[in-house]
């Protein structure tokens, strides 16, 4: 582009118009760079085409005006506010018509994640220090819960999730759901109001926090000292179900129970009351079958000992019996019967037994015994 | 049974007595008596399991009534 400067002599004179013209011309020769610096003085309109605001360098507070198109700057949903530090990258450029200086953003990013995960490094290890995530500081949640308190945003998936996840599984439950800003600078201070209110609710057993994913930022209310700490000191316990599973807000770490997802949320705090019916029914008549076995086995048991106890006096008898018979064949194996019946005779002479021919006169009365009986004799 | 034992203790005492008469070491007389005991231990555990058998019918009987 041409500037046409006026001569008034040898003397070149250029119209404010076409100064600023020919420096912002020349300076969209310079190269797309990224600035770092605070923003301060953001302005927003619905009727502007841009959006404003200045960075200021934190050292020394030196100032530059940027400058982007809205439609740019709300597609970022950066969410920022007067404070926050950025990268800006842009060229620089001149407003022709106010000859104002200033860089035209292209795109943002916040800056400070680094310095965001140091801070939130530092209060974790303070927290943990204090044994805030102890696991002896876990409580256990309760079986039967009754009333079940809902920390979440006010029309989040999240809380459509843990609504449905209880109802299905455990009806009777009674849900009370404190609604309040789960993302922004109000987040945190509002999770901690909405744990107190739901602490005042009479015969609350335990507490889900739940929340959908989002961003690092988006999660940061999350890891709010008051809020870890407003977690951590809940009357009842508390399931935390903020982000995804890989996220993990310190929050998560406070909390008594971590739920990967909302609907894990639910499961994890009431029961499958279909499930429990059905276990019931089993146990019911698995008692019924060990009873019946248990008295089975008793009258086997108690019918075998009959058995053998009115056997055994029979038996008792029958070896006695035996033992008898036995000793009587050995008296008489001994007996001299025996020997008489062969046909030997014993030969008394007064009842003496006559063991000599010369023991005995001729005349004389003997008795003799054989086998079968007894005779009386007399000697020749 | 005179002073109504459990039916653990009955049914031990039974046992008992049933090796004592299976040993054979018993004099006659004794053998007679230990039946007669064991007899009587045995009509006991059996009213036992009796009225345990008739609470464990009422009960089932009670149990199907109140299925849903």
């Amino acid at each position: 582009v041409k500037v046409e400067a006026s001569l008034y002599g040898d003397r070149k004179v250029f119209s404010v118009s076409a100064f600023n013209r020919g420096i912002a011309t020349w300076l969209q020769r310079l190269p797309t760079v990224w600035v770092e610096g605070e923003v301060t003085e953001l302005k927003r309109h619905q009727r502007w085409q841009s959006v404003f605001f200045t960075l200021k360098d934190p050292a020394d507070g030196a100032c530059l005006g940027v400058s982007m198109p809205r439609g740019q700057f709300d597609g970022l949903r950066l969410g920022l506010a007067d404070g926050d530090h950025v990268h800006a990258y842009g060229r620089p450029e001149l407003y022709a018509a106010r000859g104002e200086f200033r860089l035209r953003a292209l795109s943002l990013e916040r800056f400070g994640l680094g310095d965001h995960l140091a801070a939130l490094e530092r209060l974790k290890r303070k927290l943990a220090a204090e044994g805030l995530f102890s696991a002896e500081r876990k409580r256990a949640l309760p079986v039967w819960p009754r009333t079940i308190g809902l920390v979440t945003g006010n029309d989040a998936a999240a809380k459509r999730d843990v609504l449905a996840g209880i109802q299905t599984r455990f009806p009777p439950a009674h849900v009370v759901v404190a609604e309040t800003y789960v993302q922004g600078p109000r987040a945190a201070g509002a999770v901690v109001e909405a744990l107190r209110r739901l602490s005042e609710v009479p015969g609350l057993d335990v507490v889900v926090v739940a929340r959908g994913g989002g961003s690092f930022e988006d999660l940061l209310p999350f890891s709010d000292e008051r809020l870890v700490r407003a977690i951590a000191s809940c009357a009842v316990p508390v399931v935390s179900a903020v982000g995804h599973e890989q996220d993990t807000p310190l929050c998560d770490l406070a909390a008594d129970v971590r739920a990967s997802t909302p609907t894990a949320a639910a499961r994890l705090v009431v029961p499958d009351l279909r499930e429990l019916h059905e276990r019931l029914d089993r146990a019911r008549s698995g008692l019924e079958r060990g009873a019946r076995r248990s008295l089975e086995s008793k009258v086997g048991r108690l019918e075998q000992a009959h058995e053998r106890l009115r056997r055994a006096p029979a038996l008792l008898v029958e070896r006695r019996r035996a033992g008898l018979e036995h000793a009587a064949g050995r008296l008489r194996t001994l007996s001299p019967r025996a020997t008489l019946n062969r046909g030997y005779a014993i030969v008394r002479a007064d009842e003496a037994i006559v063991r000599s021919a010369t023991s005995v006169e001729s005349g004389e009365r003997i008795e003799v015994e054989v086998g079968d009986g007894r005779f009386g004799a007399r000697v020749e | 049974v005179s002073s109504e034992p459990t039916f653990e203790a009955a049914q031990k005492e039974l046992e008992q007595i049933v090796q004592r008469l299976e040993s054979g070491e018993t004099g006659l007389d004794e053998a007679i008596a230990l039946w007669e005991r064991g007899e009587e231990l045995y009509r006991f555990c059996l009213g036992k399991l009796d009225s345990a058998q008739g609470k464990i019918e009422q009960l089932a009987s009670r149990v199907e009534a109140s299925k849903p």
